[in-house]
């Protein structure tokens, strides 16, 4: 039995991950939720191979690679992560991880990966493939609709975020993405709180697909935004130019977003044409919500940032209360 | 859309992007004409085999081209879409307003979606471009505004 730590914030990707492993495959698994969790487990000795993510609470998987290094632990680890940017890929390769796979991981890619490794011999496994131990760890692994949707923003701003680093030539930092149910009223003092009285200017764009509806909001802050132009290479003359600049970052940005999520939970989305809410004014300016038809709201928060410059975007995806019931249906489906 | 298309509906299918009231055109990456419809055809006053081939800068002179050839090279090298609002940018191509009674505005103006049309390979080797008739709502926006001034 080889040793196995899998490594991730998000039950879902962890169950995903688990039943992806080759059948046959002799491993006692250990799970952590964080780097830290996966790095206490390494010094029980209860790791000689790690899967490991990268965009985690506490400690990150880059952070966790470096932990290692600087500790002396060995172990084999295969990076599995939705934060697919070429820069991801080379620098976790630096850090020592052997190989990377992108999320949702693949079973055959899994297996291929393993055996290259010279991590997994199916001439050495038994010839009934029978794994209690694996079943009864998916068993034991409830996944809640918060933590599958999270999971499934994970992977769509991870392939947005690989777009963006490709146009403006920089490493994107992922957060975890935010998750939350509210009451419309509360979600505009969340803003309001969030934004502290800053200048913003707001792209909106409507989407809709099999029962599904809602809006993506990309906000920017002024004070970034002509720092953004020169790391795309415009030189917007007046407020027009600088409007289909922000139109054009919020196509690629929803767009790969909305795109990935469509994907993975087997929809299509129409997309309305972007509207531009308003440029350097305060979110209550900016974002009339409509209390009267809208009483609660799924709001999905990603915040990107630019590593080495001082810009953020704040992608929300807001949908509406009915298309809550669909989405659920959708994400068990994918939570099997 | 159905799964499958037969051949009758492949003709239905035509007729609609023929009729449709908003200019469809289909470019490959030279920037060539490769499907024009009817409504491109009758506000820029050419039938499809006028154009068909040739490249649309060629074809209309007011076109921004280096606007038009960022918007395209990010469609094609990221495969997302592309969005023109008639705010910012108010038409791609000039077109006659064709009310000249009730009509308020010299010109058409436009919102523009670019998108990506996949090949065999996955690459992207067209771009359909799609123009929508903006002019109604431009003409209420600026009464409006219009209005507003005067209080």
């Amino acid at each position: 039995m080889i040793p196995l730590v899998v490594c991730d914030d998000s039950n879902m990707a962890r169950k995903q991950l688990i039943r992806a492993l080759p059948a046959e495959w002799q491993v006692t698994i250990t799970q952590a939720t964080n780097g830290q969790e996966a790095l206490a487990a390494l010094r029980q000795g209860l790791g000689q191979v790690m899967l490991l993510d990268l965009t985690m609470p506490v400690l990150d998987g880059y952070e966790t690679l470096a932990a290692m290094r600087a500790e002396g632990l060995a172990c084999k680890v295969v990076v599995v992560s939705g934060d697919v940017q070429d820069e991801a890929v080379r620098r976790v390769k630096e850090l020592g991880a052997l190989a990377f796979i992108k999320k949702p991981a693949d079973p055959e890619i899994l297996r291929s990966t393993l055996l290259e490794l010279g991590l997994f011999d199916p001439k050495a496994a038994p010839t009934t493939p029978a794994t209690p131990a694996q079943s009864s760890v998916l068993d034991d692994l409830k996944v809640n609709f918060r933590d599958a949707l999270r999971e499934v923003t994970n992977v769509a701003m991870g392939r947005a975020a690989a777009l963006l680093a490709k146009v403006l030539g920089v490493f994107v930092q992922l957060p975890v993405p935010q998750v939350n149910i509210f009451e419309v009223s509360e979600l505009h003092m969340t803003l309001t709180d969030a934004m502290r009285g800053e200048r913003m200017s707001a792209v909106c764009q409507g989407f809709i697909g099999d029962g599904i509806a809602g809006e993506a909001l990309l906000l920017f802050h002024d004070s970034e935004v002509a720092d953004m132009a020169k790391l795309l290479g415009w030189q917007p003359k007046d407020d027009n130019e600088t409007s289909e600049m922000l139109l054009d970052m919020s196509s690629i940005i929803t767009g790969a977003c909305l795109a990935g999520i469509a994907e993975q939970i087997d929809v299509r989305f129409s997309q309305g044409h972007p509207q531009l809410l308003g440029q350097h004014a305060s979110i209550e300016r900016l974002i009339h919500l409509n209390q009267r038809r809208w009483r609660k709201t799924l709001a999905i928060e990603v915040s990107y940032s630019l590593e080495a410059h001082s810009i953020h975007f704040d992608l929300l995806l807001l949908f509406t209360e009915d298309s809550i019931k669909r989405l659920t249906h959708k994400l068990n489906y994918l939570m099997g | 859309m159905p799964a499958q298309i037969d051949i009758q509906e492949v003709h239905w299918l035509l007729d609609i992007v023929q009729c449709i009231d908003v200019g469809v055109i289909v470019l490959n990456r030279q920037y060539q004409v490769e499907v024009w419809n009817s409504f491109m055809e009758n506000h820029s006053g050419m039938g499809p085999d006028e154009v068909h081939g040739k490249t649309l800068f060629s074809l209309f002179n007011e076109i921004d081209e280096a606007w038009l050839r960022r918007k395209v090279d990010t469609v094609v090298a990221l495969g997302t879409r592309a969005f023109s609002l008639w705010e910012q940018h108010p038409y791609l191509m000039h077109f006659k307003n064709y009310q000249p009674i009730t009509g308020q505005e010299d010109f058409m103006y436009q919102n523009v979606t670019l998108l990506p049309l996949g090949g065999a390979t996955g690459a992207v080797e067209h771009i359909c471009v799609v123009i929508y008739d903006m002019t109604a709502a431009a003409t209420h926006k600026k009464q409006l505004q219009a209005a507003q001034a005067n209080h």
